[in-house]
């Protein structure tokens, strides 16, 4: 079966007035279908970069990335957002859920860009649900709730569209060490029933949760 | 869909700044629309005054370059190039024939309606009564006039001195030259470039001629026929009368009432330019707010877009935004600008009756159209910045 995410010896560089910058050094790595990977590293090591690309946000220098199977370099930008739609699930560090909609509808969003029009909330339902979100909440707007509850909405969010990987960064960063924990146990069980995640974070206690620890130093692969 | 329902809840949460930008929208398109009204109507207004003038060439004595108008004594006293002789007038009705010439002799005269009233001073024309069809003067009341001390009065002359068919008027001081009486009343004519009616008398030709001895005329109206050229009977006068000298002046009244309207257009046009400058500051307003509405969502628009949202759906949003600024806008500003081309109209010129017409109606579209179009023009940059956003920088920002 083909890697979720497979680099392939790649490379990025940012170029600055004051020289070119090598975030990442021909870095090479496979995520398997089911894994549970975290990335880690100090400030400044890469993550971020690494982040960006996975996340199909940016093209790499040289070298190439294949998501399932499917090379991004020589996708223009309407087919790397449609890649990010249907495949990727994002959960970032400050949830990152729209204001002006409620629970429902922020959950439901990827699905309403995905078929082009409004769509049943069934799905929505079902999902928050599984991230174990009472019904109460679901005409709620982000701001009516507490963090680990807009995180869960952001979770559903990303599990809308049933992508191949989710992709998280920092996701307890912003969170009380409870509530990170249920949020690390969640994605755990997630993982069980088979999603493949992806979490980038320099919070040792999240990377315990993963199945294998990937070391990021100075752009290369430590470990 | 969903990036319309985004739009019009961005609208709704910033209801001040929006109301505001929608107000300049607002007085762009009552400014430009409600000029057109205005202008719409007072065209309207001087057609009507002007309709009854028909196709005519009016022939008159050459006064010299802008010298002396003709003085109101009258009787033949005047040097003989202020009068066209009859030899002249022969000339001009070979000319133009088979069109039909009308000679006009014309006076200021003092005069008296009734035993013991007041002297009034009105102008007294003298035409043949063969000629009185041919120069359309409808009556109102009573016929044309038979026999030799019989006229006709204009309306307003006959309504401000209680005249019927029927009033005798004295002529001249003390009634020296004669009594006339009224046989018809003419319907009201509006500005003329032939006889001004409304105000004065027409007696015949014959009586004018024994009163005031007169072989020779004031003004001769040409009447053109319809499918002929008002301008080329008057090059054909000035070239049969005016060879060696100039004796008359000829003016075509089609040629003199295009010159008017196009004035007109010019003042509308004008007037409707000052309310798109008016239109154009609304159009910035628009714009500013549109970046601040970017400005501010950036990190949503970078939300948006790492989690697969297209360039031409975030566009949309920001263009659904103006969009709306710009379409409620423009209707309520084309609703208040009938409401204000009302005022106007009744303030300026004392009629509302020019203001439900097609022109206006296309007045106030234009200026809703105008408003539609200035705000999307001005929603389109700021939208295309949005879209076009570097996601990655766009998530990283606070």
């Amino acid at each position: 079966m083909q890697p979720v995410i497979q680099f392939v010896d790649v490379v990025k560089i940012y170029p600055l007035k004051a020289g070119d910058v090598m975030a990442l050094n021909h870095i090479s790595f496979a995520v398997e279908r089911g894994e549970f990977i975290s990335i880690m590293g100090p400030s400044g090591s890469g993550k971020s970069t690494l982040l960006n690309l996975m996340g199909c946000l940016d093209p790499p220098t040289s070298g190439n990335i294949f998501m399932s199977g499917i090379g991004v370099r020589a996708m223009n930008d309407v087919e790397l957002t449609n890649l990010r739609r249907d495949r990727i699930g994002f959960i970032f560090q400050y949830f990152n859920l729209f204001p002006l909609l409620n629970v429902i509808e922020n959950v439901n969003f990827p699905q309403m860009l995905k078929s082009g029009k409004d769509v049943n909330p069934d799905k929505a339902k079902e999902v928050l649900h599984a991230v174990q979100l009472e019904d109460q909440f679901y005409t709620h707007t982000p701001m009516e709730l507490s963090g680990g509850q807009q995180q869960r909405v952001a979770i559903a969010r990303a599990l809308i569209n049933d992508p191949d990987i989710l992709l998280c960064d920092e996701p307890t960063g912003n969170l009380d060490s409870k509530t990170g924990s249920s949020i690390m146990e969640l994605m755990t069980e997630l993982n069980r029933k088979g999603a493949t995640i992806i979490c980038v974070t320099h919070d040792p206690t999240v990377a315990k949760y993963s199945d294998r620890t990937i070391r990021i130093v100075d752009g290369c692969i430590a470990s | 869909m969903i990036f319309w329902e985004i739009a019009k809840r961005n609208i709704r949460i910033h209801m001040l700044r929006s109301s505001l930008a929608m107000l300049g929208i607002v007085i762009g398109v009552v400014a430009i629309a409600s000029m057109g009204i205005l202008g719409n109507s007072l065209v309207a207004t001087v057609s009507e005054s002007l309709s009854s003038v028909g196709d005519s060439v009016i022939v008159s004595p050459y006064t010299g370059g802008g010298g002396g108008m003709m003085g109101g004594g009258g009787g033949g006293g005047s040097s003989v190039n202020l009068k066209i002789t009859d030899q002249n007038y022969q000339q001009i009705k070979r000319a133009v024939a088979p069109n039909v010439a009308i000679p006009v002799l014309s006076t200021s005269e003092r005069m008296k309606v009734g035993v013991g009233s007041d002297d009034i001073v009105a102008t007294i024309y003298g035409v043949d009564p063969q000629y009185i069809p041919d120069l359309k003067l409808v009556l109102i009341a009573g016929d044309y006039n038979n026999g030799n001390s019989g006229c006709l009065v204009g309306s307003t002359f006959a309504e401000d001195h209680n005249i019927k068919v029927g009033s005798r008027i004295s002529i001249g001081s003390d009634g020296e030259k004669g009594t006339l009486r009224v046989t018809g009343i003419i319907e009201e004519r509006g500005m003329s470039f032939d006889l001004s009616t409304d105000s004065a008398i027409v007696a015949t030709q014959d009586w004018f001629d024994n009163t005031y001895n007169r072989n020779d005329y004031d003004q001769v109206v040409v009447k053109v026929k319809e499918g002929q050229d008002t301008a080329d009977v008057k090059t054909i006068i000035e070239k049969q009368l005016n060879k060696r000298d100039k004796i008359v002046s000829v003016t075509d009244s089609k040629a003199t009432l295009a010159s008017i309207y196009s004035t007109f257009g010019t003042i509308t046009t004008f007037v409707s330019a000052i309310g798109g400058i008016s239109m154009i500051v609304a159009g910035v307003s628009i714009f500013n707010i549109m970046m601040m509405s970017v400005n501010e969502r950036i990190k949503e628009i970078g939300i948006m877009r790492s989690i697969g949202t297209q360039k031409k759906e975030v566009m949309s949003m920001f263009v659904y935004e103006a969009a709306i600024i710009g379409v409620i806008g423009s209707v309520v500003g084309g609703i208040l600008s009938i409401l204000t081309g009302y005022a106007i109209s009744a303030l300026m010129l004392g009629s509302t009756k020019y203001l439900f017409t097609m022109a206006n109606a296309l007045s106030v579209g234009e200026g809703i159209c105008f408003g539609i179009v200035v705000c999307l023009a001005c929603g389109i940059y700021p939208a295309w910045q949005a879209a076009n956003l570097n996601p990655i920088d766009a998530l990283r920002h606070e």
